[in-house]
């Protein structure tokens, strides 16, 4: 094949797969501009802000794999961040391995830690889950402060060495993690998916636990991947975080924590996997911008509960979801997506918006 | 030795102190079509979820294939070829049609190693297109009517490749069209054959109804049972005559009256 026909295909497969679908390109166009953001400005606190932004992408975007794809709503999703960071922070400040060791080290000890707190979670549904879920953290808080002498205590421990010497490198290493674990996860829970089958189980799964087991599905396999995957990344963004404001404290076992990723998730669609992401890139660095125009912390507070009051009043759905429903349109006859501003699918050639009672003809 | 296809000895389930249902004994027979009646609240629905072991009976045992299969998870039982549908439908409501019957096409003993979710796919489509709701495989299951919920458990069902199908109601909210139309297809289901890329082996079943004239034209056996208890066992023609069976539907008042 020469070049330009190599040229013209990709081409091609970008126009069918990316720029056909508005969702898509914009968030091309997202990416982008988080990696040109250090060419546009070299304000050092901009870019810290921003790389704290994406690892709490990844905190939030785990637990929306986890509560709101498979239905295992987790109101200590903290505790598995937590572990990932002081497991990072303990090997890199006592034994002074390399990031790299630590982040994997510490992400698959939070793994496992998943996987143990999946033991009561095969038990208990709902309310119940959630309830004991809770106490996690504050079980783990108990532990920090019991083994001070490793842990820092309610101090915190210093000495954990950053992620690289410069904070751009830094920021585009948590960049191109961010994109990987968000990528995966949304591939992972893809329902058209021809190659990964799971993502209809775990929405089975949530949809109804009994009829998946009436189906043939050993829901308990499967429970324990969605743990062990969810706090797996949430283990990573844990370690990513100890590793760049280079101190972890028991501040992260805080129930307050816990529900961040859940308000984030909320805000910017649950269930959707690039939901939590938009909410975290709209919520966190509004906040740290307060903070910079000089609002005390009480007043970041209350502007941000009134933020999400407003937002939940009038996109109950969340953000995402709202700004996609007016900027795509689902073909009735073949559910494949178009673009707002076309009248006919590009797939089947269908009529797209349709009064009420002319789609029920169909 | 040769062990019956599905054996039932002394199946008993409480309910804290009501005893649902109590000591039931019964053989199913590989090929067969048995019809389970009773009145409400005889246990109908009550046995077929122990045998599928969505409840765990008090004691008792189930055996299929000799196999000792009591107290087994639901999803290993089936696996092993036992499957139910539900009286109450339980879809996933908001996975296509399509995506329902996958979920059971997925499971360990329809999909076979190494095969490819393209092929799956196709597989649950085929048996959308069995049950007559092939059109509708695109659309969320919650915009689907309640006969077309009914077949897609069905579909869902016939997806796992059974060998025992247990029918909770299955005409349960039908209109005397779709009644025919699906009595049809389960004969079709019993007889076995190949349907697109679901070649199944005949398929017994057991068919839980209330509505005895349709259940009676497609059965061949009949097992009635009443307040956990079983009746009578007998051909279609037998068991409507039974005087037990007469007084366990109609009322021992009103048999008086009429007789």
């Amino acid at each position: 094949m020469s070049t330009r026909a190599y040229v013209y295909s990709v081409y091609q497969w970008l126009n069918v797969k990316i720029f056909a679908i508005p969702g898509r390109v914009i968030a091309l166009l997202f990416f982008a501009f988080l990696f040109i953001v250090p060419f546009i400005t070299a304000n050092k606190y901009l870019i810290y802000t921003l790389s704290m932004t994406c690892i709490f992408a990844i905190f939030a975007t785990s637990w929306d794999f986890l509560s709101g794809y498979c239905g295992q709503i987790n109101l200590g999703h903290g505790v598995f961040f937590a572990v990932g960071g002081y497991i990072a922070s303990m090997l890199s400040a006592h034994f002074h391995l390399s990031p790299w060791l630590t982040i994997s080290i510490g992400s698959l000890i939070a793994a496992i830690a998943g996987l143990i707190v999946t033991l009561p979670a095969l038990r208990l549904r709902g309310f119940y889950l959630s309830l004991v879920t809770l106490s996690f953290p504050i079980i783990s808080h108990g532990i920090v402060l019991a083994f001070a002498d490793y842990t820092g205590g309610e101090v915190g421990l210093y000495g954990v060495s950053p992620l690289t010497t410069s904070g751009t490198t830094s920021y585009y290493i948590i960049v191109l993690i961010m994109l990987f674990s968000v990528f995966f996860m949304y591939k992972f829970t893809d329902l058209e998916s021809k190659f990964i089958r799971v993502g209809i189980i775990i929405y089975a799964i949530r949809e109804d636990e009994i009829t998946a087991r009436a189906s043939g599905i050993n829901t308990t396999r499967y429970k324990f991947l969605v743990f062990f995957i969810s706090s797996f990344f949430a283990g990573i963004a844990g370690a990513l975080y100890a590793h760049t404001i280079t101190v972890v404290g028991p501040s992260t076992l805080e129930v307050m924590f816990s529900f961040q990723p859940i308000l984030w998730t909320i805000f910017g669609s649950i269930g959707t996997i690039y939901g939590p992401v938009a909410g975290v890139f709209l919520l966190y660095p509004f906040m740290e911008f307060l903070q910079i125009w000089g609002a005390t912390e009480h007043i970041r507070y209350i502007i941000f509960a009134l933020m999400l009051i407003c937002f939940m009043l009038f996109m109950p759905e969340g953000v995402t979801i709202w700004v996609r429903d007016k900027i795509e349109v689902t073909c009735q006859r073949c559910k494949k997506i178009n673009i707002m501003t076309r009248s006919y699918c590009r797939i089947c050639n269908g009529p797209l918006h349709l009064r009420k009672e002319e789609s029920e003809d169909l | 030795m040769n062990s019956p296809f599905l054996e039932v000895k002394r199946l008993t389930k409480d309910f804290g102190g009501i005893r649902a249902i109590n000591e039931v004994t019964f053989n199913i027979e590989k090929g067969e079509i048995v019809g389970l009646i009773g009145p409400n609240g005889a246990g109908k629905t009550t046995l077929v979820r122990l045998i599928t072991g969505i409840l765990k009976p008090t004691y008792g045992s189930v055996q299929f294939k000799g196999e000792e299969i009591t107290g087994w998870p639901t999803w290993k039982i089936v696996n092993k070829g036992i499957v139910c549908t539900f009286q109450v439908v339980k879809p996933f409501r908001h996975l296509p049609v399509i995506a329902n019957v996958m979920v059971s096409s997925l499971c360990p003993n329809a999909k076979k190693k190494g095969e490819w979710v393209k092929t799956v796919e196709l597989r649950a489509r085929d048996a959308l297109e069995f049950c007559g709701i092939a059109d509708l495989a695109l659309e969320l299951a919650s915009v689907l009517s309640h006969g077309e919920l009914k077949r897609l458990e069905i579909a869902r069902a016939i997806g796992t490749f059974p060998e025992l199908l247990l029918l909770d109601e299955p005409f349960g909210g039908l209109n005397p069209a779709e009644t025919t139309l699906l009595a049809n297809s389960l004969k079709r289901l019993n007889k076995g054959g190949r349907f697109g890329r679901l070649h199944s082996e005949e398929i017994t079943m057991v068919v839980v109804e209330h509505k005895l004239s349709d259940l009676m034209k497609i059965v061949n056996r009949v097992i009635v049972i009443d307040h956990g208890e079983i009746i009578t066992i007998g051909s279609p023609e037998e068991v409507v005559k039974d005087p037990r069976v007469i007084k366990a539907y109609v009322g021992r008042e009103v048999f008086k009256g009429v007789s």
